[in-house]
């Protein structure tokens, strides 16, 4: 079996909104559920745009024109999904994810997100 | 409501034809006030250029073709007056051209749509090369044209060796990338295209310190 690809956390980010978005991936819901996701930082379009491609580079992600839209000026959008070898290294992330998601609470204790006032924990 | 046609249109130059569709769909689907597009296109472009020259160009190819670039000129200013060599800036400066040949390069590959086989800029750039540097920088315009005509010689075989991505299968155009490795990518061909460029990088940079040596030894 092949060694999977290793990922950044933008590049997880860039993944999970794939995955949550499914049939309706492209530039601009990409871009929304990532800076929902990657909050409170600020996420450009263009940084969205660079990691599809490296993504798309590396195989995690497959990617086709649909049809022109009226409300996009009559363009395409370069829809995405996820590819065998994407879901699989995106697995593989949220396994590392739980773990240090177990160490911070046995360390800080289950409410060590309201403590150190982080939001959403 | 959307963005002007004359603003798509200035936004559009900018964008690699590549990308140019869905990246100016996105633009005009965010679009909230003329203002607001062009910051926005501000931000976003330039990355959108950026990402383009990563995927179309490869390093180990541009630095072959640098240094071939360089010895051509290097060789040129060697052939017509070898004293132009003693000059204390004169390596540096023989270093301009094949720089902004290379930067040229890079742009046009980026800028090159893959749907259309259209002729090569590159000749055109070489000469714009010359012009620039004829006026600005000193270099005797025989030396430039020597050189630039010998790599645009060595620049042509490394590039038809090692041929730009532009010309190869990407996004929307190629087969999902799993049915292309069945079982594990494949690491064979990938391997020995590596060790082949390695080769050839080790090859240029040995010729590079030959001529250096040479050259220093002419001096003394």
């Amino acid at each position: 079996m092949s060694k999977p690809e290793s990922i950044g956390q933008f590049e997880q980010l860039v993944l999970t909104a794939i995955l949550k978005l499914r049939d309706d991936a492209y530039g601009v819901t990409i871009h929304s559920k990532v800076e929902e996701l990657a909050r409170p930082k600020a996420v450009s379009l263009g940084a969205v745009y660079i990691t599809l491609d490296r993504l798309e580079d590396k195989g995690l992600v497959a990617s086709r024109l649909s049809d022109p839209t009226p409300e996009r000026g009559g363009r395409s959008k370069r829809c995405y999904r996820l590819e065998a070898l994407g879901e699989r290294v995106l697995q593989e992330s949220v396994v590392t994810a739980k773990r240090i998601w177990d160490v911070a609470n046995e360390a800080w204790g289950k409410d060590w997100g309201k403590r150190f006032g982080k939001e959403a924990i | 409501m959307g963005p002007s046609k004359m603003a798509e249109a200035i936004v559009a130059i900018f964008i690699p034809p590549a990308c140019r569709e869905e990246v100016l769909g996105d633009l005009c689907e965010r679009y909230r006030s003329p203002f607001q597009y062009m910051f926005d296109a501000l931000c976003t472009v330039p990355l959108v250029i950026v990402s383009r020259m990563r995927r179309t160009s490869d390093p180990q190819v541009i630095l072959i073709q640098a240094f071939a670039m360089y010895l051509s000129f290097l060789g040129a200013a060697w052939f017509v007056d070898g004293s132009l060599l003693a000059d204390r800036w004169a390596l540096i400066r023989l270093a301009i051209p094949a720089v902004l040949a290379m930067a040229g390069l890079v742009t046009d590959d980026a800028y090159r749509n893959p749907k259309k086989r259209g002729f090569s800029r590159a000749p055109f750039l070489g000469i714009a090369v010359v012009c620039i540097l004829w006026l600005d920088f000193r270099i005797p315009l025989l030396v430039l044209l020597y050189g630039a005509g010998m790599s645009l010689l060595l620049s042509s075989v490394v590039r038809l060796l090692f041929p730009p991505a532009t010309d190869q299968l990407q996004g929307v155009n190629a087969p999902a990338y799993w049915l292309e490795r069945p079982g594990g990518p494949p690491v064979e061909p990938l391997l020995l295209i590596r060790i082949l460029k390695v080769i050839a990088a080790v090859v240029v940079l040995a010729v590079v310190i030959a001529c250096v040596t040479v050259l220093k030894g002419d001096f003394r």
